[in-house]
């Protein structure tokens, strides 16, 4: 009798158990979960899609002759890339050279040289430059910097790695230069307050210490640059050239990994076009060991001591001789004179830039070119403003939510250090890290197929996987930002974990959130890569989602290639696309600000109340 | 490369102050200070939080130079000199008159770095120099037996107690004719205090050290002159123990016997 009643007893408790197991705190979690493992899932089907599609390729043409053959020809299916790797590797590593150099130098000046009231501006300037599309960056360097290669070496056409590799620094330059100006700004300010106490120069402290304490940071931001280097494909591909051949000269026409899958994957078909995506597959492959290389550097950020001197002090070796003090500090001095050159050389990059395509696009933008009818034949930019908002629109629905619920899990959830927030996070960086390109050949594999066809939703959904990563990150690192002793508040007076995350913390959260949405719709508008294949190149007005339809970048891709009777349009596109990308910058600019001065109000309040109290206590003490 | 001078201090006092006040924006910090630092030996000030004694001390080396909006009137001598004339050499100030921070501050170098790097910044280059000089700093600072094995280690990995001591082996280094301390113990346990302490007492036999401290306690176990302040001014000054026993001002009095802060 008695062991039945437990038996009942733990039958119930048992229902509670599964009821208990439904809340909806856990089936919460769980989504989140899902959520935040949807990046892994997005890696692992890009590489197995890729390399499905490749294996035919290799078999056919066999590995070895592909990654090591010299000629490359569709018409005699001749297929090796040896020539492109080395023409993608002698473009990376110049344009990482000298991209680099700029960069730090860049962020030196920023961090410790920049006037005050110019600082603002001058960063805002910085951000701009990485604002800037792909395919505008192309259309300056074609229309602007090659003919002045031309000029100077005397030869015909001037395309090749010199102009690639001016372009391409200019490019890689802003996400160098603002990782390396977040670590300079995170290097404790005792070390420089104690290196001056020691009777150091300005110079001396910035040089000598400062820098060498971010060294890891710039390590980190040298290394994404060079996968932006690799990965870049849009702007190469209209300065390199097009033929395969050694790269033997700096001004001969070329082609990288990049370049190639981007210059014939629109006409290929058959073994050309999978050789084209086994190029992909080998482009995935370098990108994953880059990635491997950056998490591996992220990993290591403790702080080791400087392993120059080796040797151990022996007694003997000691002389106690009284040295001569002097003054030294004369190549730091040089070094920042070097930071103000480099620091307005790149001003003038971005203003040249700039002005040039507002000159040249301005005088095009007409209600009849932006708004008119659109056909083939003469075509107008109507089709790319409601292409382009149908996929900003879509891809937001989709990512916002995924991104979000993936932070919160990040950062509400997991255990911090434990091993599968590691992979995740491996994961998010990895995504982040693939060039638009590959995104846009897994696109077409795997949405645009599923659809039939390029069309405007696999254009969207090819997206989401890219700006995924940003919205994931900014809204993570806002989440961090909200201390914790909010959320014990919140729990203090009985309320759940949902309640407290949706009432408490994600209402805090909002300005990174905003930020990752304005910095979403910037890499929709400029992107081109990642959806001439997937949502399609044509110069018409789309009829819905499942139709095909241009974006302003890829409108004028084609516009740039088609020839001459319509660049009058390419042009107004540039000029749309450098007016929508100031906007969201200027946009950026302005809730940042506000946000800040929102918070400022508070701070303010608390300190205004805690100097009163201060002032009385004082006033106690006297009496 | 010109050659860094010492400052020529003859006779008792190391550094005065005169008629000086220094300005926050508009907040007065320190007002009408008038005080002379005697040589070779350790003066500590005592006040409470905000009453200007590490403005003073930072003013001393013109670490104030830092902070934005800080005007001081007045004069500080070291020696002949003032150091708030407009060609005072920076690097030269600093040499002689080294600082020690209230939370440890080693550079992110290893332990033999960071005491090389003052000797470096003025020109020292030989590497038996520098040896010479990384041993004798370190012995000074009491800790060469501990360190001596991990010289190519991180000074980052080092114990709180231990980074303090290196920080003033490294302003041991370049050879200062004064060294400021601005509350060097208060980030640490009783332990690395004490031994701060002792080689506090043992220093003061070779250079002028002006110490800020919060803890009275230690005022009066080390300090052979005290000055306290309070709001801004300088109350009093005179020989710890005198102060102690017959402070004059009845402010003094009240907060050395615990009556206020």
């Amino acid at each position: 009798m008695a062991e039945m009643v437990t038996k009942e007893k733990n039958k119930l408790s048992f229902k509670e158990h599964v009821a208990a197991a439904f809340t909806k705190e856990n089936i919460a979690k769980v989504i989140f979960i899902i959520f935040a493992a949807f990046s892994i899932l997005a890696v692992f089907a890009i590489i197995i899609f890729m390399l499905a599609e490749s294996i035919p390729a290799f078999r056919e043409i066999g590995i070895i002759d592909f990654l090591f053959g010299s000629v490359w020809n569709p018409s005699s299916d001749s297929y090796g890339i040896f020539p492109m790797i080395l023409t993608s590797l002698v473009l990376t590593v110049l344009s990482v050279v000298i991209g680099s150099v700029l960069a730090v130098f860049t962020a030196i000046f920023i961090v410790f040289y920049c006037p005050k009231k110019l600082k603002k501006i001058y960063t805002q300037m910085v951000n701009l430059l990485a604002g800037i599309p792909s395919i505008v960056y192309a259309y300056f360097g074609f229309e602007m910097i090659k003919p002045i290669i031309e000029d100077l070496s005397g030869r015909t056409f001037g395309y090749g790695i010199l102009l690639s590799t001016i372009i391409l620094s200019i490019m890689i330059l802003p996400t160098i230069a603002s990782i390396t100006k977040n670590s300079l700004e995170n290097v404790p300010a005792q070390y420089y307050e104690g290196s001056l106490a020691l009777g150091n120069t300005k110079n001396q402290t910035v040089f000598k210490v400062m820098v060498p304490a971010a060294k890891n940071g710039i390590l980190a931001a040298i290394i994404l640059g060079i996968g932006r280097a690799v990965g870049e494909t849009m702007a190469v591909q209209f300065l390199l050239g097009g033929s395969v051949v050694y790269p033997t000269d700096f001004i001969i026409s070329i082609s990288s990994l990049t370049s190639k899958i981007a210059q014939e994957f629109g006409e290929s078909s058959g073994l050309q076009r999978q050789a084209l995506i086994a190029i992909g597959f080998v482009l995935l492959v370098i990108i994953l060991i880059i990635n491997l290389a950056l998490w591996l550097v992220k990993r290591n950020n403790a702080i080791a001591g400087n392993s120059v001197f080796t040797r151990k002090i022996k007694e003997s070796d000691i002389e106690h001789t009284a040295p001569n003090y002097k003054r030294t500090g004369t190549l730091q001095d040089a070094l920042r004179i070097v930071s103000y050159v480099i620091a307005c050389l790149v001003a003038v990059a971005l203003l040249s830039i700039v002005v040039y395509v507002l000159v040249k696009g301005l005088p095009e933008i007409t209600v009849d070119n932006l708004f008119g009818r659109s056909t083939n034949s003469n075509p107008t930019l109507a089709p790319a403003f409601v292409t382009t908002l149908y996929i900003i629109v879509i891809s937001l629905v989709i990512a916002l939510p995924l991104g979000i619920g993936a932070a919160i899990y990040l950062n509400e959830y997991s255990k911090r250090g434990s091993k599968f927030v590691n992979t995740l996070r491996l994961f998010i960086d990895t995504l982040a890290g693939v060039p638009s390109i590959l995104f846009g050949l897994f696109g077409y594999i795997f949405f645009a197929k599923m659809f039939g066809g390029a069309c405007i939703l696999a254009g969207a959904l090819t997206i989401v996987l890219m700006i995924l990563p940003t919205i994931i990150r900014s809204t993570e690192q806002s989440l961090s930002e909200v201390p914790d002793s909010m959320r014990e508040a919140s729990y203090a007076l009985g309320a759940g974990k949902l309640r407290t995350i949706f009432r408490v913390v994600l209402p805090q959260a909002l300005p990174g959130i905003i930020t990752a949405i304005i910095l979403s719709i910037g890499r929709i508008v400029g992107e081109s890569a990642a959806l001439i294949y997937t949502a399609g190149s044509n110069f018409l007005m789309p009829n819905g989602v499942l139709d095909s339809g241009s974006t302003f970048a890829v409108f004028m891709f084609q516009l740039q290639s088609e020839g001459l009777d319509t660049k009058y349009l390419a042009y107004a596109a540039g000029a749309v696309l450098i007016i929508i990308v100031l906007l969201l910058n200027i946009l950026i600019m302005v809730l940042e600000n506000y946000f800040k001065n929102k918070a400022a109000n508070k701070k303010g309040a608390i300190r205004r109340f805690v100097d009163k109290l201060r002032k009385k206590e004082v006033k106690d003490a006297q009496n | 490369m010109r050659k860094i001078e010492n400052f020529n201090i003859q006779g008792d006092v190391a550094i005065s102050v005169k008629d000086m006040n220094l300005y926050y924006g508009t907040f007065h910090a320190l007002k009408n200070i008038n005080m002379e630092f005697p040589v070779r030996q350790l003066t500590a000030m005592i006040g409470p939080s905000g009453c200007g004694k590490s403005t003073l001390i930072k003013s001393l080396n013109r670490m104030n130079d830092l902070i934005e909006g800080c005007k001081i009137t007045g004069e500080i001598k070291i020696g002949d000199t003032n150091i708030y004339e407009r060609k005072t050499d920076l690097a030269r100030l600093r040499k002689n008159v080294g600082m020690v921070f209230q939370r440890p501050n080693p550079l992110a170098m290893s332990v033999y770095d960071n005491i090389a790097y003052g000797p470096r910044t003025f020109g020292v280059r030989s590497k038996s120099v520098l040896d010479g000089i990384v041993e004798q700093s370190l012995r000074g600072a009491a800790m060469w037996e501990e360190v001596k094995d991990r010289l190519n280690k991180s000074a980052l990995g080092l114990s709180g107690g231990q980074q303090q001591r290196l920080c003033i082996a490294r302003s041991l280094a370049v050879e200062p004719q004064i060294l400021l301390m601005d509350e060097p113990t208060s980030a640490l346990d009783p332990i690395s205090t004490g031994k701060i302490e002792e080689l506090c007492t043992e220093l003061k036999n070779r250079v002028t050290i002006i110490m800020v401290t919060h803890n009275m306690q230690q005022a009066f176990r080390i300090a052979d002159k005290t000055a306290y302040f309070l709001l801004g001014e300088m109350v009093e000054m005179g020989d710890t123990k005198e102060l102690w026993a017959h402070p004059k001002n009845k402010k003094t009095d009240d907060y050395i016997n615990g009556r206020f802060g």
